[in-house]
C-alpha cells in the first residue's frame, strides 16, 4: 500500500461532456415515459404482488394508469414477444394444473351435494397401524421446494444426501405463496415439477408469504384466517400433495410452520398449519407432515434460541420468520429421519 | 430500497426534478434531500433510521467538542471515544452474534459454563459503510482537514441515498465541500451518468445475477455434488459475479449522484488486470483500501520502522479488512491470504523479476482462489470446495452463455481501454432525449433477464 496524492474522480476525465440540469431531467423523463408505455403492465403487476403498505400504494398509483395505457397500446406485447427469449423462467401463473382450473376427475359438486368423500387405504400411515412401513427401494431424486423457508434447508439436505448419490433439486420460489397465485401458481408449478423431474421424494416448506385473500363466490373474497380461508388453503395444498405423491410412487414431506415472532404472522401460521394437517389426511400413507412447531416453538411460543447439543443456539433469523443455518440443520435431521424410514437405499 | 427496482424508478425521477428545482434555495433543498435519503433508507427498516440519526448526532457532537478544544490530549481522548462508539455500534450489530458463539464454544471447551447471552440481532443495511463515513468525518475534523460542518450537512453526508447502503465510501472532505454552494446546473455530466447507470444495470442484473443463478449458487451450495470442471468454472464465475455485482452497484451510485450534480470517487479500475496484489488493491474497492490505508495502516506505522513492522502492519490491516466484510472466519482467511501475499511481495520487491503476463497469471489465480473462503458458507465447506477442484468428473453446468460471459468479463479487463473510451465519448455526445431512450431500452432488455425471484440484493448490502 502506498499513499497516492489524489484519488481519481470520474469528472477528471477530460472527455466528460457536461450538459445542463434541464437536460438531465429531460433524459430521465424520456426514459420514464418510455418505460411507462413499455412496462406499464409489469409495474401494475409488481404493485399487486407487493405486501400492503405505502410502497404498494405508490407503485400502484403509478402502475394502474400505466397498465391501463399499456393495455390499450400494442407496444408492451410487442416488446414482451421480442424479449421473451431472454427470460430465464417458464410461465407458471396459469395453464395445466393451475388452481383456477378444477383438477381432472374431481367432482366439484360432491361435497356441496352432501355426499361423503370415500375413505381409501391411502389415508392410513402403516406405521401408525403398527404394520411394517412400506419402504421404497431407492431415493434417486429429491426435490426440495417451497418459498424462502426452503432455504437453507435445501442446501443442508443436498449436502448430507450427496454422499449417498442422491440428486437433490433445489427449487425455492422466493416471495411466493399458496394463497397468492399471481407470481407463481403452485398448482401449476407442482404439476410441472412432477412432470419434468419425477422426484422420488418431495420436501415442501412454504408459508412465509401467506395470508392473502382467496377469491370467493360471486366476486367476493375470503379473507385470512378463519375456517373458510383454511378450507381454501387446505384444498390447494391437498391438490399439490396429490400431485407430488404420484399415486404412491413418491413420498412427500410437508413441513409445518414454526411459529413466527409477530402476532399477525402467528395468526396466519396457525391457519396454515391447521390446513396442512387437514390437507394431508387422505394421503397419510404417502404424505408425512413434519411438525416444526413442536420442534422449534413448543406450545406455539416463539423462541430465537434453543438447546442444541447441550448448548443454547440461535436457530432463527433476525426477521423472526426463517430458520438460520443451525435451525435448518435441525429441520434436516427430522426430514432425514423420515426419509431413512421410507427409503431402503438410505439405510435405517 | 434497491436500485434496480420499480420503487427506485418511481422515487428517483421525483427526487431528481425536485432536487434541481429546490437547489437554488439551499435552506429548503438540504432538508428535502435529507428527508428523501431517510425515506430511501426506511424502505429497508424504518427503525434503523433512528440508528442512522444517532450515529450522525454522536459524531457531530464529538466533532464540535474536538473543534472547541485547544488541548491536544483532550482532543485525542474525544476522538478515541467517538471512534470507539462508532466501532462499538458496528460491533454490536455486526459481530456480537459471532463473538458470543465463538466465546461460548471456547468457554464450553475448557469446562467454564459462563455463556454470553445469545441474541438474533438484525443487521442494519449498510452499517459498515455508514460507520466508516462517520469515522471519516470525525477524524478529518480531528486532523484539521475540515472544520465541523452544520448538523444538517453532516446528516446529509452520512445519509446521502446514492452511496448510503454500499458505498463508495466517500470521505467527508470530498463530499462536504460540495454542499457549501448549490451544484452548478450548467455543468451536469448527463452522458457519463447515463453510461454508468446502463453499465451498472447490465453488470448487476444481466451478468452477476445470471451467473449466480446458473452456476455459482448451485456449486457453492453443494460442492460435493460437482466435479472439477464445474467447480473451476464456478470459481471463475464467482470472481466475475462479485466484481459485476459490486462495481455495478457503484456505477449506478456514481451515475445517480452525477445526475444530481455530485461527484463521487471511483471505486473500481479493472481489478483483474492487476499483476500484483498491491496493484489489485489500487483497482479493487478503491475507497475501502484508501480508508484502511489512511485510518489503519498508516496510524499503525505504515512502512516506517523496518521490514518486519511493515509486514505486521500489512497483515493486521488486511485481516481487519477481511473481518470488516462480516463476522465469519472465511472473511478473516480471505484477509489473511491477501495480507500474506502483500507481505511476500513487499519482502521480494526488487529482488525477483518476472514477465508481466506471468505476474498477472499468478496474481489472478490467487485472487480468484481467495474468493473461495469469502463465498463459502463456512471454512469446512470451503475445504470441501477446494478438494473438489481436483475431483475428476463430467462438466454438467458448462453452457455456452455461461462460459462466454465469464471469458468476456475477464478479457474485457485485459483489453486496452482506448476503444471503449471512444465508444463512451460518442455515447456521451448523444442528445439528452436519445440518452433517455437508450436508458429505457437498456432497462427493458435487462428487466427481461430477471427471473420470477426478482432482483437479488447486492452482495455488498450484507456488509
Amino acid at each position: 500500500m502506498t499513499t497516492t496524492d489524489r484519488d481519481p474522480f470520474i469528472l477528471d476525465r477530460p472527455t466528460a461532456r457536461r450538459l445542463r440540469a434541464r437536460d438531465a431531467i429531460i433524459c430521465v423523463l424520456v426514459a420514464v415515459v418510455l418505460l411507462l408505455l413499455l412496462e406499464g403492465k409489469s409495474i401494475r403487476r409488481s404493485g399487486e404482488r407487493m405486501e400492503p403498505g405505502i410502497e404498494r400504494t405508490i407503485v400502484l398509483a403509478v402502475g394502474k394508469p400505466a397498465g391501463w395505457l399499456a393495455d390499450r397500446l400494442p407496444l408492451a406485447d410487442a416488446v414482451n414477444d421480442a424479449t421473451a427469449w431472454l427470460s430465464p423462467d417458464e410461465q407458471v401463473t396459469d395453464g395445466a394444473g393451475a388452481f383456477q382450473t378444477p383438477p381432472a376427475g374431481v367432482d366439484a359438486t360432491a361435497s356441496r351435494s352432501g355426499g361423503s368423500a370415500p375413505i381409501t387405504e391411502d389415508a392410513f400411515d402403516r406405521a401408525a397401524l403398527g404394520e411394517p412401513p412400506q419402504r421404497l427401494d431407492r431415493l434417486a431424486t429429491l426435490l426440495v421446494t417451497g418459498d424462502s423457508l426452503a432455504q437453507p434447508l435445501d442446501v443442508e439436505l443436498a449436502r448430507r444426501l450427496a454422499p449417498q448419490g442422491v440428486r437433490t433439486i433445489r427449487e425455492a420460489r422466493l416471495g411466493t405463496g399458496i394463497s397468492k397465485s399471481d407470481l407463481v401458481d403452485w398448482g401449476q408449478l407442482s404439476v410441472q415439477q412432477t412432470r419434468e423431474r419425477s422426484p422420488d421424494a418431495v420436501v415442501m416448506f412454504i408459508g412465509a408469504n401467506e395470508g392473502f385473500p382467496f377469491p370467493g363466490s360471486a366476486g367476493t373474497q375470503v379473507d385470512c384466517c378463519g375456517p373458510a380461508w383454511a378450507v381454501q388453503y387446505a384444498t390447494r395444498a391437498r391438490r399439490m400433495m396429490d400431485t407430488y405423491r404420484r399415486d404412491g410412487a413418491a413420498r412427500v414431506y410437508w413441513l409445518t410452520l414454526p411459529m413466527p415472532r409477530e402476532a399477525t404472522r402467528q395468526r396466519i401460521a396457525r391457519a396454515v398449519n391447521a390446513a396442512i394437517l387437514v390437507a394431508a389426511q387422505p394421503f397419510r400413507s404417502h404424505v408425512r407432515v413434519l411438525d416444526m412447531n413442536a420442534l422449534f416453538t413448543p406450545g406455539g411460543r416463539y423462541r430465537a434460541a434453543m438447546p442444541v447439543g447441550g448448548r443454547q443456539t440461535i436457530v432463527r433469523e433476525a426477521d423472526g420468520i426463517h430458520l438460520n443455518d443451525a435451525g435448518a440443520r435441525l429441520a434436516a435431521d427430522v426430514v432425514l429421519g423420515r426419509l431413512r424410514a421410507d427409503f431402503a437405499s438410505l439405510g435405517s | 430500497m434497491v436500485f434496480p427496482t420499480i420503487q427506485f424508478a418511481v422515487f428517483f425521477p421525483i427526487v431528481l426534478v425536485l432536487s434541481w428545482a429546490l437547489m437554488p434555495r439551499q435552506h429548503v433543498w438540504k432538508p428535502f434531500m435529507l428527508a428523501a435519503s431517510y425515506l430511501f433508507y426506511s424502505a429497508a427498516s424504518p427503525v434503523f433510521c433512528l440508528l442512522l440519526a444517532g450515529i450522525t448526532l454522536g459524531n457531530q457532537i464529538g466533532a464540535k467538542l474536538i473543534h472547541r478544544s485547544d488541548d491536544a490530549r483532550t482532543r485525542k481522548r474525544i476522538i478515541a471515544v467517538v471512534v470507539a462508539l462508532d466501532l462499538a455500534t458496528l460491533g454490536v450489530f455486526k459481530y456480537y452474534g459471532f463473538f458470543a458463539t465463538e466465546v461460548n464454544a471456547l468457554l464450553d471447551s475448557v469446562g467454564l459454563g459462563l455463556p454470553l447471552p445469545l441474541a438474533a440481532i438484525a443487521l442494519p443495511v449498510g452499517i459498515s459503510f455508514i460507520t466508516f463515513q462517520a469515522i471519516s468525518y470525525s477524524v478529518d475534523v480531528y486532523r484539521g482537514v475540515l472544520a465541523p460542518a452544520s448538523t444538517l450537512d453532516v446528516a446529509l453526508y452520512i445519509s446521502f441515498f446514492s452511496q448510503l447502503v454500499a458505498g463508495p465510501i466517500v470521505r467527508a472532505h470530498e463530499f462536504l465541500p460540495q454542499l457549501e454552494s448549490p451544484r452548478n446546473p450548467r455543468k451536469v455530466a448527463v452522458g457519463a451518468a447515463v453510461a454508468l447507470i446502463i453499465l451498472g444495470l447490465v453488470k448487476k442484473v444481466a451478468v452477476a445475477d445470471s451467473l449466480a443463478r446458473e452456476i455459482v449458487d448451485p456449486v457453492f451450495g453443494v460442492p460435493q455434488a460437482y466435479a472439477a470442471p464445474d467447480v473451476w468454472l464456478a470459481t471463475y464465475a464467482y470472481a466475475v459475479q462479485i466484481y459485476c455485482d459490486f462495481s455495478g452497484y457503484t456505477d449506478i451510485a456514481i451515475g445517480t449522484a452525477l445526475l444530481l450534480g455530485f461527484v463521487f470517487p471511483q471505486n473500481f479500475d479493472r481489478p483483474y488486470r492487476a499483476a500484483s496484489i498491491r496493484e489489485f488493491w489500487r483497482r479493487w474497492h478503491i475507497t475501502l483500501s484508501r480508508f484502511l490505508r489512511d485510518f489503519l495502516y498508516i496510524p499503525l506505522g505504515g512502512n516506517r520502522g523496518g521490514r518486519w513492522r511493515t509486514a505486521r502492519n500489512l497483515l493486521i490491516t488486511m485481516t481487519l479488512g477481511g473481518l470488516w466484510h462480516g463476522a465469519a472466519w472465511g472473511f478473516v482467511l480471505w484477509g489473511v491470504i491477501h495480507g500474506s501475499v502483500l507481505v511476500v511481495e513487499h519482502v521480494f520487491r526488487g529482488r525477483v523479476s518476472m514477465p508481466r503476463w506471468l505476474g498477472w497469471l499468478i496474481v489472478f489465480h490467487i485472487v480468484v482462489l481467495a474468493w473461495i473462503p469469502f463465498r463459502a458458507p463456512d471454512l469446512s465447506l470451503a475445504g470441501t470446495y477446494v478438494s473438489r477442484l481436483v475431483e475428476p468428473g463430467p462438466a454438467t453446468l458448462w453452457t455456452l452463455p455461461v462460459v462466454a460471459v465469464v471469458v468476456a468479463a475477464i478479457v474485457a479487463q485485459l483489453l486496452p481501454p482506448r476503444p471503449l473510451e471512444r465508444l463512451r465519448i460518442r455515447f456521451e455526445r448523444l442528445h439528452p432525449a436519445a440518452l433517455g431512450a437508450s436508458m429505457a431500452a437498456a432497462i427493458v432488455l435487462v428487466a427481461s433477464t430477471v427471473s420470477t425471484q426478482g432482483v437479488p440484493p447486492f452482495i455488498y448490502f450484507q456488509f
